[in-house]
């Protein structure tokens, strides 16, 4: 698969999972809320696979915390019942995931 | 020599009571002063409405649990929830849910590092504030399902009451609708299925007993399916398809259901 066409999965599913993540903390109120943080691995995990596929250098880089900075913004006002306080970790969220991938 | 005696506290009929014991009775008379101390707490089980029997070594693991929890910890309420109670032998740990006055989620860690030590077991904690659990009984499908089955270290009443309370049910929404677009692996499927299964269940007011849920989720695919979900094994592309399908319809009737409810 293209680079292109992985970087676009991969950021989908990044968004996802960040998304299911900052539910977990926005959300703490939930009695399930350990359980969606188990959801954000399970999807982390796939995009690991993605992640692994390829070679990324800093232009790749620069183009997969762009997007996904755009998707889980998106994401996340569409999701209107996470609580308030969603897009106040957003970026820290984005920085932390994108280390333990080695993109940052 | 110190001057001690151990007994077990009896019922009287306006207070409960010791005896001091006969071969005492020189030692302790009327009119001395005596301390009296917790030495160690009587564990009671109380079982779920509906839960069968389980078997000796059950109960007394059980009761082993409540007592070092009792001890250690101080807790005044104490579930255990699960596949523990109703699988013989498939479960897969030990659910155990603390009503406490106020959650601290290294507390949990605690918990769960000390029971691993004394027991050699794998186990799930969960801590809930007492009201929260009372809130969480009326609007949440799940923690409803949770507690079809229990047992409890003192007689409790799950209420029948529920809410439908949109903002919630849509947090539980998140993962079946994002399984409509991403592929995760088998169980994925299942937990989602089995969730919107009981969302469906509560919304219509039926019962959400786990077996009457499993067996909601075996009717809607083949045998082979269903236990290569469960198991968490390889499927093919059509029967991702399939299951697409299946999610799509559930929540399509979800969605209809809580458009009149609270937000």
């Amino acid at each position: 698969m293209g680079k292109n066409k992985d970087i676009h999965k991969l950021t989908n599913l990044m968004t996802k999972a960040l998304r299911h993540k900052i539910g977990s903390i926005v959300n703490k109120d939930e009695f399930y809320a350990n359980k969606y943080v188990k959801d954000a691995e399970v999807i982390m995990k796939e995009a690991e696979k993605v992640l692994l596929r390829q070679n990324w250098n800093d232009h790749d880089k620069g183009k997969i915390r762009e997007q996904l900075r755009i998707k889980l913004r998106k994401e996340l006002e569409q999701k209107d019942f996470l609580h308030n306080g969603k897009f106040e970790i957003m970026n820290e969220e984005i920085d932390k995931a994108l280390k333990k991938f080695g993109l940052f | 020599m110190e001057t001690k005696f151990i007994k077990t506290v009896s019922k009287g009929s306006r207070f409960n009571q010791i005896y001091v014991p006969k071969s005492m009775e020189s030692l302790i008379e009327v009119g001395d002063k005596v301390e009296v101390r917790l030495v160690k707490k009587l564990i009671e089980i109380h079982y779920s409405k509906g839960l069968k029997e389980l078997s000796q070594f059950k109960e007394n693991l059980i009761k082993s649990i409540f007592s070092f929890l009792n001890e250690n910890f101080d807790f005044h309420t104490m579930f255990i929830v699960g596949s523990f109670l109703t699988e013989k032998i498939d479960y897969n740990d030990i659910d155990i849910v603390i009503i406490a006055d106020k959650k601290d989620e290294n507390f949990e860690e605690e918990i769960y590092n000390k029971l691993i030590e004394k027991f050699n077991l794998k186990f799930h904690v969960l801590i809930i504030e007492e009201k929260k659990f009372w809130r969480l009984l009326k609007i949440c499908p799940l923690t409803k399902a949770m507690f079809s089955n229990f047992v409890c270290n003192k007689p409790i009443k799950i209420p029948n009451e529920s809410l439908v309370n949109k903002n919630h049910i849509k947090f539980l929404l998140m993962m079946p609708y994002d399984l409509l677009e991403i592929r995760l692996n088998s169980r994925s499927f299942f937990d989602s299925l089995r969730r919107l299964i009981t969302i469906k269940r509560f919304l219509k007011n039926k019962s959400l007993g786990i077996a009457e849920i499993n067996e909601e989720l075996k009717m809607l695919m083949a045998d082979f399916l269903y236990k290569k979900i469960r198991d968490n094994e390889e499927i093919e592309k059509n029967s991702i398809n399939f299951l697409r399908e299946i999610l799509k319809s559930k929540l399509k009737i979800i969605e209809d259901l809580i458009k009149n409810g609270e937000e």
